[in-house]
């Protein structure tokens, strides 16, 4: 098989027969033309690796070939050498400027011209791997992107549908993944006993691990409920489930709740996760004082058997439930101020009936105090309104 | 922007940690701390977490993960200096009770 294929484009033909003698003795395949024109036809028939071509030639120059190819979407990549009589720095700069890739001056040894294009064969057969680890590339970056964003349709299929409504509550949401998908997730359930379970749950990192746990903690959630109990045997059975099935450093933080439709009632276990706030009368709107549900415990996933408590507070119809997770309050602004959860807690002292546009309401708060920064981590916002 | 040192007082290593501890950093910081806990061996891991202005969930995780891998080599893990905020982020996820945390670098290194 040829090293590759050479058009040898000179208008002496004793020139060209000795170019032509030496590169099929190296065992290249050999391409002649007597000027720019023809070799244009030639390549019609046969496209070439390298192109070795005169420079003052009739009809067709060396010069306009050279344009003629670089220009051309299909021959562009053939390496380019230009062979002039003109020897100095000025024309080879010339040569160059019309985009040939090496000058070679006359009179020449062919051995010279050998050499030269035995070194550019190498440069081209770095070039083609390297086009086509890069289209190996390209070709795998669209299957995962593909891939990621079939994952995130997924992932937002297993969020609760909007609206929201289920026994004793009526809420909004939003979410924005960090990376299209993302490690937040939350839920509501009905328990046997005729409460409503709700969990919001932030799992650490991001992107599809972060996203596979993530299913994992709402299906632990919603298996955990439909055995019955409340919040704390919910709780101990989430644990138990991920610290047996995910790797070192993955942990999620969640608070989980049991609510009583008819009371108010409401149950709930801090696994890590910052606290909700709850606002009196919220869902009338306006000038309100939110406040958070205390308590605090571990994060889920550490060890088996850890020990955690159970809160107890009430919702009574017409409050309201703020839950969210950190990537909301925690994007570290130019100044490298930080919301935070004090900052959030002022932002919800005012905010519109509807739950919907309070969900919207606070993102847009947010993010003003954001300013130009964007959301690094996965965001949920949950607003959730006791109902009578 | 995340820097850390590490020395050897006698058996035990002293890693310090100066900066925001968050999911774009833990990478690096896994790095240092495995190594340590594999070249060293150390009885006693001391984490000095003075300089941290911010931990995220990532970087809980990766304590965590560094106390679970210094327990199963037989030695232990103690952080000391936790600033107010750092203190805070451990309260409410309960792991002042998961770690063993000294006011000082000294008192940890004495593990007293």
């Amino acid at each position: 098989m040829a090293k590759g294929v050479v058009l040898v484009v000179d208008d002496e033909a004793p020139i060209r027969d000795i170019l032509g003698f030496y590169l099929k003795r190296a065992g290249y395949h050999v391409l002649m033309a007597g000027n720019g024109r023809h070799a244009l036809e030639e390549m019609a028939r046969l496209q070439p690796d390298l192109i070795v071509s005169d420079l003052k030639m009739p009809e067709m120059g060396g010069d306009e070939l050279c344009k003629r190819v670089k220009a051309d979407p299909v021959l562009k990549d053939a390496y380019f050498i230009i062979v002039s009589a003109l020897d100095g720095t000025a024309s080879k700069i010339g040569g160059l400027n019309l985009g040939a890739d090496d000058m070679i001056s006359k009179p020449f040894h062919a051995q010279e011209v050998l050499a030269k294009i035995d070194s550019a064969f190498r440069l081209i057969a770095m070039q083609k791997e390297i086009r086509q680890k890069n289209r190996e590339l390209t070709s795998f970056q669209e299957r995962m992107e593909g891939e990621l964003s079939l994952a995130a349709a997924l992932q937002l299929g297993l969020l609760p549908q909007l609206p929201g409504q289920a026994p004793g509550v009526r809420w909004s949401h939003r979410y924005l993944p960090a990376e299209g998908i993302g490690g937040d997730i939350y839920a509501l359930a009905p328990a046997p006993d005729g409460g409503t379970a709700i969990m919001i749950a932030d799992v650490s990192g991001h992107g599809v691990t972060a996203a596979l746990i993530s299913a994992m903690v709402k299906t632990s959630f919603e298996s955990q409920v439909r055995s019955g109990g409340g919040p704390l045997a919910w709780v101990e059975g989430m644990n138990r489930d991920l610290t047996r099935s995910i790797l070192a450093e993955q942990f999620a933080t969640a608070w989980v709740g049991h609510l009583e439709p008819e009371s108010g009632r409401l149950r709930y276990v801090v696994a890590g996760h910052t606290s909700p706030f709850r606002i009196h009368s919220g869902a009338e709107g306006g000038l309100r004082r939110p406040e958070f549900l205390q308590g605090k415990g571990f994060m889920l996933g550490l060890d088996e058997s850890l020990p955690f408590t159970e809160q107890e507070s009430e919702l009574p119809a017409g409050d309201r439930l703020v839950l969210y997770t950190d990537g909301l309050v925690e994007v570290e602004r130019e100044d490298r101020e930080m919301l935070g959860e004090e900052g959030l807690l002022r932002i919800c002292a005012e905010l519109p009936a509807n739950a919907d546009q309070a969900a919207g309401h606070i993102v847009t708060r947010v993010q003003a105090f954001n300013g130009p920064v964007t959301f690094r981590d996965d965001v949920t916002l949950v607003v959730l309104d006791r109902v009578g | 922007m995340l820097n850390i040192q590490t020395r050897q007082e006698g058996s035990a290593s002293v890693v310090t940690i100066q900066g925001k501890v968050n999911f774009e950093v833990t990478a690096q910081l896994r790095d240092v701390i495995r190594e340590t806990v594999a070249t060293q061996q150390p009885k006693l891991l001391v984490i000095n977490l003075d300089g941290v202005s911010f931990i995220d969930s990532s970087g809980l995780g990766l304590l965590v993960a560094a106390r679970n891998s210094v327990d199963k080599s037989g030695g232990k893990l103690h952080l000391a200096c936790l600033p107010p905020a750092v203190k805070k982020t451990f309260d409410q996820t309960n792991l002042t009770n998961y770690f063993s945390i000294f006011a000082t670098e000294q008192d940890a290194l004495r593990g007293a």
